[in-house]
C-alpha cells in the first residue's frame, strides 16, 4: 500500500525522518518495497502489508497508530474535530437479506453540492497515486485510505424506494461505474433497490445510482462484508478494487462507526448547506470481546530470548491493550482492530517484532536428534559420484513435456504433461551439447540425469549416454545402483568456491584446428603460448590439444583446436581466416616449425 | 557403458544445483538434521491443508499451482514443506522426538518464466521440533541458519530476521543474508504454527519447533553470479563451471 509521509504526520507530528522510518517499518512492521521523494517534499512509501495486519494497517491512521505505539510518540486523535450537524429523523429504509453483510450503516444527506475537492484532498489522493473525481467521491476514497473502511455513496434520487442487501439472482446483470457489464451467479451478493442491483457487494459500484454533477441528495453506505464471498466474486468477475482488497482481509465491523463519522464530517465540512439525517445501523451480531492468555515464560521460550514482565507490560501499555498480570501470566483484551492476535505464538511475534529480532542471538541447539541415514539419498549420491568418476557430466532437463501419462490441468506453458522418462530430454541435451563440443573442450558428449519420472507412478530414474553409444540407457535408481561395482568408493566433493560463473556468448562460435610439426626438443607449451598471443580477444577458450604424434624423422606433430566467439556479434569466416593466416605466418617464421 | 567411456580418465562435471544440494545436506547433517525425501506429485492435504493454508488462499488458485488432471486433490508440490510435514507426522507416531529434518527437492509453480522465475526449481526446507523443555526457539533458528549461510556463501556472511507472515508459522520471519555488502532476501521461516503441529498429530502444548524454506537456485545464483534461473534446467553443459 502507498503511504504518504505528510499524511502520516497529521497523526504523528513527531515522526522520525522519512529515511529512518523506512528502516523502522522493515525491522518492526512490514517490508518497504520502495520510497519515493515527491517534488513537494512528501515521501511515499510502498509498504507490503501482509494478510495478518491488513485489517488495521491498510490505512494511514492504522500505520500512524502502529508507529505511535512502537516509537512511543504522540498520536493526535482526529475524532474531536469531526463535527456532524444535528441530524433529522430519517426516511431511509434498509433491508438486510443475506449473511454476506455483517453490518450496514446508511445515512441520507440532502442539499449537497457536487463540485471539485478542496486542495488538501486532491493533494492527499494524488500523492498516493489516486485520481481526484469530485468532492463527494473523493471523500469516500479519503476515508478508505485514512481509516481503512471502504464506503460507497448512491444518488438518493436514483434509488427506488429502499436499499436491499441480498444474494444476486442467477444470471442477473449490472453495469459497473466503469461501464463493464457483469453477470451474477447466486453466490454473489448485491446492494439493490426494489428493481435493480446498484452495486456488487464489497467490490464495485454500479451505473444505475451513480453520483454525478447534478446529484443533490445522497445515501452513504458504510458497511462490513464477508471476506470469502467478496474474494470469490472479485476473482470470478476479475474486478479487484481497493475496497474488495480490504474486505478480503476481514476488518472489524466496529470500524464502520468511525468510517460513518469521518465520511459524514468530511461532507459537512465541504457542503455547509447539507441537511443530515440520522444513521440507520443494522448490526445483527456484534463481535464478542475476546480474551487472550499468555505467559512470559512461553514467550521467552519461543523467542529464545529472556523477556522481562516489565518489557511486556510496557509494550501492552504502548499499544493500549488492556491486561492483567500475575506471576508472569498475562490476560489481555484483544483490541477489535487486532483480531489477528489469537494465540501465545501471536503474542510472541508481537513482543519479538516490537523489541526487534536483532535482540534474538544465534544459538546452536544442543540436542541429540539420533538422526538416521536416508537410504535413497545415499544411493543417489553414490550413483552420481560413480557416473562422475566414469567421465559423465550431470545435466538437468525440464519435467514438463508435450507427451506423457500424467497431465496438468492448466499450465503457463504448452507442455502440459509430466515426463514419463528421462531419455527423451537427455537426447535433446546430448544434441545441444554435441554442437558445443569445441566450446566444452571435449571430444564426446557424456552426460547423465538423475530425476523423477511419472509412468504413471512417480519413480526416480537414472539416464546416461555418450556420443559413441547410439542410445540413451535408462534405469530406475535401484536397478542402476546394483550395477555399481562393490569396490567403488566415492571421494568427498572438491571444488574451488572462489570460482565465478562466466556467462557464455549467445552468438555462434567458429572453431579451427591447426597442426604443427615441431623439433623434438621443443614442446607444445611454446606453441600454445604463441597461439594465445596471436589469436586476439576473440579466442574464448584456451587452445585445446586434440592430437599429437611423433613423425618418422623424430619431429612431433601437435594439433590444437582454437575456438573463436564474440559477445557482441556473429563472426565471419573472413576475419577468422585472417587471424589464422597471421598465426601460420608466425609459425613459419620459427626455426624448424612447420604448419602441416 | 561403452569402452570409450570406460577409457576416459577424466571425471565428469557437476551440475551446480546438485553440487550445492550435496553441500547443503552435509552442512545440515553436521547440525544433526536427518535427510528426508518426499513425492513431487503431492496431495493438496500435505501441500496446503496440513500447513494451515486456508481453503480460499490465492496460492491454491489454478494460476499459481499445477493441478493434476483426473486426479482431484493432487498437485505438483509448491514447496518442500510438504516433506517436512510428512516427516514430523511420522516422527510423532514413532515417538522419535526431538527431531530435525532437511529436504532439498524440485518444486513447481504455474507461472510465466523470466530470469528469476521458473516453473520448476529447487527448494531447501527444514524443520526442528523438540519438547517445551528442549525449547527449540527462534534463537536456535538463527543459530542454524547463520551457520548454514556461512558454509554456503562464506564466513563473512551475516544473517538477520525481519517480521513477516506465513500461514504455517507464528511468529513468521523473513531471513536476510548480507553478502558482499548487500542484504538479500533468502528464506521464509518461523516457529511452526500450533495448527500445523495439531494437523501433524502433535500437541502444541507439549512441543515447539521451527521451520524454514527457500530457493536453492537463488543461493546458487548469488554464490556464483549466475544471471538466469532458466539456465539450470536446459541440459546445457556450459553451466557446469564449478
Amino acid at each position: 500500500m502507498k503511504v504518504s509521509y505528510n499524511w502520516l504526520k497529521w497523526y504523528i507530528p513527531d515522526a522520525p525522518e522519512a529515511e529512518k522510518l523506512a528502516d523502522i517499518f522493515t525491522y518492526h512492521v512490514a517490508e518497504v518495497e520502495s520510497v519515493e521523494a515527491l517534488p513537494d517534499g512528501d515521501s511515499i512509501f510502498d509498504i507490503k502489508i501482509l494478510p495478518n495486519r491488513a485489517p488495521d494497517l491498510l490505512s494511514h491512521q492504522g500505520i500512524a497508530r502502529e508507529l505511535s505505539s512502537l516509537l512511543s510518540i504522540k498520536f493526535v486523535d482526529p475524532t474531536p474535530k469531526y463535527k456532524v450537524p444535528e441530524s433529522k429523523s430519517t426516511e431511509l429504509k434498509v433491508e438486510l437479506n443475506t449473511n454476506a453483510c455483517r453490518r450496514y450503516m446508511g445515512r441520507i444527506i440532502r442539499n449537497v453540492k457536487v463540485c471539485p475537492s478542496p486542495e488538501w484532498m486532491i493533494k492527499h489522493l494524488e500523492s498516493i497515486g489516486e485520481r481526484s473525481i469530485s468532492n463527494v467521491v473523493d471523500a469516500t476514497n479519503i476515508v478508505m485510505f485514512d481509516c481503512g473502511e471502504p464506503t460507497h455513496i448512491f444518488d438518493l434520487n436514483k434509488v427506488k424506494e429502499k436499499i436491499i442487501v441480498r444474494q444476486a439472482k442467477e444470471g442477473e446483470t449490472m453495469t459497473t461505474l466503469d461501464n463493464k457489464k457483469c453477470t451474477f451467479t447466486s453466490s454473489d451478493f448485491v446492494i439493490a433497490d426494489i428493481e435493480n442491483a446498484l452495486a456488487i457487494g464489497g467490490v464495485k459500484g454500479g451505473k444505475a445510482a451513480e453520483v454525478d454533477s447534478k446529484t443533490t441528495d445522497l445515501i452513504l453506505e458504510v458497511a462490513n462484508f464477508d471476506p470469502t464471498i467478496v474474494r470469490k466474486t472479485s476473482a470470478r468477475t476479475g474486478i479487484r478494487t481497493e475496497g474488495s482488497k480490504r474486505w478480503e482481509n476481514s476488518p472489524s465491523p466496529e470500524l464502520a462507526a468511525y468510517g460513518m463519522l469521518e465520511l459524514s464530517a468530511l461532507i459537512a465540512e465541504m457542503c455547509p448547506e447539507a441537511i443530515f439525517e440520522e444513521v440507520v445501523d443494522i448490526y445483527p451480531k456484534q463481535p464478542e470481546e475476546k480474551k487472550l492468555v499468555f505467559s512470559n515464560e512461553r514467550i521467552s521460550s519461543i523467542l529464545g530470548l529472556k523477556v522481562t514482565n516489565e518489557e511486556i507490560k510496557n509494550i501492552l501499555e504502548r499499544y493500549h491493550i488492556e491486561y492483567t498480570e500475575k506471576d508472569g501470566n498475562f490476560e489481555i483484551t484483544v483490541p477489535h482492530m487486532r483480531l489477528d492476535l489469537t494465540s501465545e505464538e501471536d503474542m510472541a511475534e508481537e513482543i519479538g517484532r516490537v523489541l526487534g529480532y536483532d535482540k534474538v542471538k544465534p544459538i546452536i541447539p544442543k540436542i541429540d536428534f539420533k538422526s538416521k541415514a536416508n537410504e535413497d539419498y545415499e544411493k543417489m549420491k553414490k550413483v552420481r559420484a560413480y557416473l562422475l568418476s566414469q567421465g559423465y557430466s550431470e545435466v538437468m532437463t525440464t519435467s514438463f513435456r508435450e507427451k506423457g501419462q500424467v497431465e496438468v490441468l492448466e499450465s503457463a506453458s504448452d507442455k502440459k504433461f509430466l515426463r514419463e522418462n528421462l531419455h527423451v530430454g537427455l537426447r535433446e541435451s546430448a544434441e545441444l551439447n554435441k554442437r558445443n563440443l569445441p566450446l566444452l573442450l571435449q571430444n564426446q558428449v557424456m552426460i547423465f540425469e538423475i530425476g523423477t519420472v511419472w509412468s504413471p507412478q512417480e519413480e526416480m530414474h537414472i539416464a546416461f549416454t555418450d556420443s559413441t553409444a547410439s542410445e540413451v540407457k535408462e534405469l530406475s535408481l535401484d536397478e542402476f545402483y546394483k550395477t555399481i561395482p562393490l569396490e567403488f568408493l566415492s571421494e568427498p566433493i572438491n571444488f574451488n568456491s572462489e570460482t565465478k560463473f562466466k556467462m557464455w556468448s549467445l552468438y555462434p562460435f567458429i572453431s579451427r584446428d591447426i597442426a604443427v610439426w615441431m623439433p623434438k626438443d621443443e614442446n607444445a607449451v611454446t606453441l600454445k603460448k604463441l597461439l594465445i598471443e596471436n589469436a586476439t580477444e576473440l579466442l574464448v577458450k584456451e587452445p585445446y590439444l586434440v592430437d599429437s604424434f611423433v613423425g618418422k624423422d623424430g619431429r612431433i606433430s601437435y594439433a590444437f583446436r582454437l575456438v573463436f566467439q564474440s559477445y557482441e556479434r556473429t563472426l565471419t569466416d573472413a576475419e577468422i581466416n585472417e587471424i589464422m593466416d597471421k598465426i601460420s605466418n608466425k609459425i613459419k617464421a620459427k626455426n624448424g616449425w612447420q604448419v602441416r | 557403458m561403452s569402452e570409450d567411456a570406460k577409457k576416459s580418465n577424466r571425471s565428469g562435471s557437476r551440475h551446480p544445483i546438485a553440487l550445492l544440494a550435496e553441500e547443503a545436506y552435509a552442512a545440515f547433517a553436521e547440525l544433526g538434521f536427518e535427510i528426508a525425501l518426499g513425492p513431487e506429485l503431492e496431495s493438496e492435504w500435505y501441500n496446503f491443508d496440513v500447513l494451515n493454508v486456508p481453503p480460499d488462499h490465492p496460492a491454491r488458485d489454478m494460476q499459481d499451482t499445477f493441478w493434476i488432471k483426473d486426479k482431484p486433490g493432487s498437485i505438483l508440490r509448491t514447496h518442500c514443506t510438504s516433506v517436512s510435514a510428512r516427516e514430523i507426522e511420522k516422527a510423532g507416531k514413532e515417538g522419535r522426538l526431538p527431531c530435525a529434518f532437511i529436504s532439498i527437492g524440485k518444486v513447481f509453480r504455474n507461472e510465466a518464466t523470466d530470469i528469476t522465475h521458473e516453473m520448476q526449481f529447487y527448494q531447501i526446507d527444514g524443520v526442528m521440533i523438540g519438547s517445551i523443555e528442549d525449547g527449540v526457539s527462534l534463537a536456535n533458528l538463527k543459530g542454524v541458519l547463520t551457520k548454514f549461510y556461512k558454509k554456503m556463501l562464506g564466513e563473512d556472511v551475516e544473517v538477520e530476521f525481519r517480521p513477516s507472515f506465513f500461514p504455517f508459522t507464528e511468529p513468521s520471519i523473513e531471513v536476510f543474508a548480507k553478502f558482499k555488502g548487500k542484504w538479500l532476501e533468502m528464506m521464509g521461516s518461523g516457529m511452526l504454527h500450533p495448527n500445523v503441529l495439531k494437523n501433524c498429530g502433535l500437541d502444541p502444548e507439549k512441543v515447539q519447533g521451527f521451520a524454514f524454506g527457500g530457493g536453492l537456485d537463488r543461493i546458487a545464483m548469488i554464490k556464483w553470479g549466475i544471471p538466469d534461473v532458466r539456465l539450470f534446467y536446459q541440459g546445457d553443459l556450459r553451466l557446469n563451471q564449478f
